[in-house]
C-alpha cells in the first residue's frame, strides 16, 4: 500500500518545499519587472527550480509534481498549453538518467550541466512552438531567454541551497 | 510477502516509466488541444490568471516600492536638468493646449453643423497592470480588470499615449491583453501625413513592421502610424508608432504606448462591429486567439 503513496509526501511538510519554492518562482515571473514589457527577459526561475531539487533531492520533485507546475506555467504564462509540462517532464528525465555523472561535482559543472541541458529543451521548445503556430519563429528571443536563464542559474542556486540546508537542519 | 528492494526498485521504477509516458502523452493532447484553437484552453486560462491575481496584487507591493526606490535615488542627480527641460516642455504645451482647445471647438460646431457623430470612446475600465506573460514566446500583460469590470474580449487597451494592445482572455477580476508586439498582433494602420493604410505586426521583439503598403507609398523617419479603424477591433485615430527605419521592404516602427514602463491601462468600451457580423470576424480571424 505504501507504494501507492508519493515518495514526498512521507518526508511531512518538508517534502512539499521543493514544489512550493517552484511554484512561488512561477508566480514571481509573472510579476511585471521581466520581458512582456520592459524587454528585459526573466529568467526560467522554474526550470532552474526543476533542475536543482531533482540534481540534490530527486524523490521531492515528482512526474506529477513537474507536470503540474508546467501546467501552471502554461496557464499563467499564457504559452501554448502543455509546452512548459513537456519541458519540465524532460528535465526529470534528462536528470534522473545523467545525475550518476555529476552527483558529487562542483558547482561549476552542475551550472554546465543546466546550460546544455537548458539549451536543448530551449530547442526543443523552438520546434514545438514553430509546429504549434504553423509557422518559423525568430531564435532570438528564445536564445536571450537561455542566455539569461544559464547565467541566473549560479544566483538562484545559492538561494536554493540556503533553503535546503535550512530544511537539513 | 515482503518485497527485497530489488523487486521495490523494478516495481518503482516501472511506476515511474508509466508516470513519464503518462504525463508526455497528456501534455501531448493539451498541445494539439491548444492547436486545434479549442475555446477550453482559452476559457480555463482566464480563470487560472484570476486565482494567480491575489498573489501577484501581494507581491507586487515590495516590488513597487523597490522599484520607485531606485527610480527615486538615480533621479535624484537628474532633478535640476528635468525641471528645467520640464520648464520648457511646459510653456510649449500651455500653448498647444490654447490650439487645441480653439480646434476642438471649431471641430464640434462643425461637427453640430454637419450632422456627424462623435467618435469619442468611453473607457470600460482603467486598470493596473500586475503581471506578464509569455517569457520569450509571447508579449502579454495580465491586468486586474474583468468581466465584472465591464471588459469584453476583444476591446483595445491604451495608456497615454497609444495603443497597447487588446484584450484576449477576460476572467472575473482579471484580463490578458496581446500587447502589439506580439507575434499574433495584426493591426490596420494608416500613416498620419499620407493617409496610406498598412498592417502593423507584432515581431516578439521591440519594434512593430509596417507591412502590405502601396509599392510607391511615400514614407519617411519619422512618420507617425495611426489605426485605420478597419478589421473592426480598433477605433480610428489611435496612436499606434513612428516609423524609426526603413529598410527596403522593412519599415519598422517604435511603438508609441510606453510598454516598457506599463503601469495603469485604460480598455475602450469600443463595440464598432454589429452582434451578428461578430461570428464573421472570429471566423476570419481563425479562432486563434
Amino acid at each position: 500500500m505504501s507504494l501507492a503513496r508519493p515518495t514526498f509526501m512521507t518526508f511531512g511538510a518538508a517534502g512539499f518545499v521543493p514544489l512550493v519554492v517552484s511554484l512561488v518562482f512561477a508566480l514571481v515571473m509573472l510579476l511585471p519587472i521581466g520581458s512582456g514589457i520592459a524587454n528585459v527577459t526573466m529568467p526560467n526561475l522554474v526550470m532552474i527550480s526543476v533542475f536543482y531539487w531533482l540534481s540534490h533531492r530527486p524523490l521531492l520533485m515528482p512526474y506529477g509534481a513537474c507536470a503540474l507546475l508546467g501546467l501552471f506555467m502554461d496557464l499563467w504564462l499564457d504559452v501554448p498549453l502543455g509546452l512548459n509540462m513537456l519541458m519540465l517532464i524532460l528535465t526529470r528525465l534528462f536528470v534522473l538518467n545523467q545525475l550518476k555523472h555529476y552527483r558529487g561535482r562542483s558547482r561549476l559543472v552542475h551550472w554546465a550541466v543546466f546550460a546544455m541541458m537548458s539549451f536543448g529543451l530551449y530547442a526543443f521548445a523552438w520546434l514545438v512552438i514553430s509546429a504549434v503556430e504553423r509557422s518559423v519563429w525568430s531564435v532570438q528571443p528564445l536564445a536571450v531567454q537561455w542566455l539569461v536563464t544559464a547565467f541566473s542559474y549560479a544566483p538562484v542556486g545559492f538561494l536554493l541551497g540556503r533553503i535546503r540546508r535550512s530544511l537539513s537542519k | 510477502m515482503g518485497l527485497t528492494p530489488l523487486r521495490l526498485r523494478d516495481r518503482r521504477g516501472m511506476r515511474g516509466r508509466e508516470a513519464f509516458w503518462f504525463y508526455i502523452i497528456l501534455a501531448g493532447a493539451l498541445l494539439i488541444l491548444d492547436m486545434t484553437g479549442s475555446r477550453i484552453p482559452r476559457e480555463i486560462r482566464a480563470y487560472a490568471n484570476d486565482l494567480a491575481a491575489p498573489v501577484l496584487n501581494l507581491l507586487d507591493r515590495p516590488v513597487r516600492a523597490i522599484q520607485a526606490g531606485l527610480e527615486r535615488v538615480a533621479g535624484v542627480s537628474d532633478i535640476y536638468l528635468e525641471n528645467e527641460t520640464l520648464r520648457d516642455e511646459n510653456g510649449r504645451l500651455r500653448q498647444w493646449r490654447e490650439a487645441a482647445l480653439q480646434l476642438s471647438r471649431e471641430n464640434e460646431r462643425l461637427r453640430q453643423m454637419l450632422k456627424v457623430p462623435g467618435r469619442e470612446v468611453p473607457p470600460a475600465a482603467t486598470a493596473r497592470v500586475i503581471g506578464i506573460g509569455g517569457g520569450a514566446f509571447e508579449r502579454s500583460i495580465l491586468i486586474n480588470a474583468g468581466a465584472k469590470d465591464g471588459v469584453l474580449r476583444d476591446q483595445p487597451v491604451v495608456d497615454d499615449s497609444g495603443v497597447v494592445g487588446r484584450a484576449i482572455q477576460v476572467g472575473h477580476w482579471t484580463s490578458r491583453v496581446l500587447l502589439v508586439t506580439d507575434l499574433n498582433s495584426r493591426i490596420p494602420v494608416r500613416l498620419e501625413r499620407s493617409g496610406i493604410v498598412g498592417i502593423a505586426e507584432g515581431q516578439n521583439e521591440t519594434l512593430l513592421r509596417l507591412r502590405f503598403l502601396p509599392k510607391e507609398a511615400d514614407v519617411k523617419v519619422g512618420d507617425r502610424v495611426l489605426t485605420s479603424g478597419q478589421g473592426g477591433i480598433f477605433p480610428p485615430d489611435l496612436p499606434v508608432g513612428k516609423v524609426v527605419s526603413i529598410d527596403g521592404e522593412f519599415i519598422m516602427l517604435e511603438p508609441l504606448g510606453m510598454l516598457g514602463k506599463l503601469d495603469y491601462v485604460r480598455v475602450m468600451a469600443y463595440v464598432p462591429v454589429p452582434a451578428e457580423d461578430k461570428s464573421l470576424l472570429e471566423s476570419q480571424d481563425g479562432g486563434r486567439r
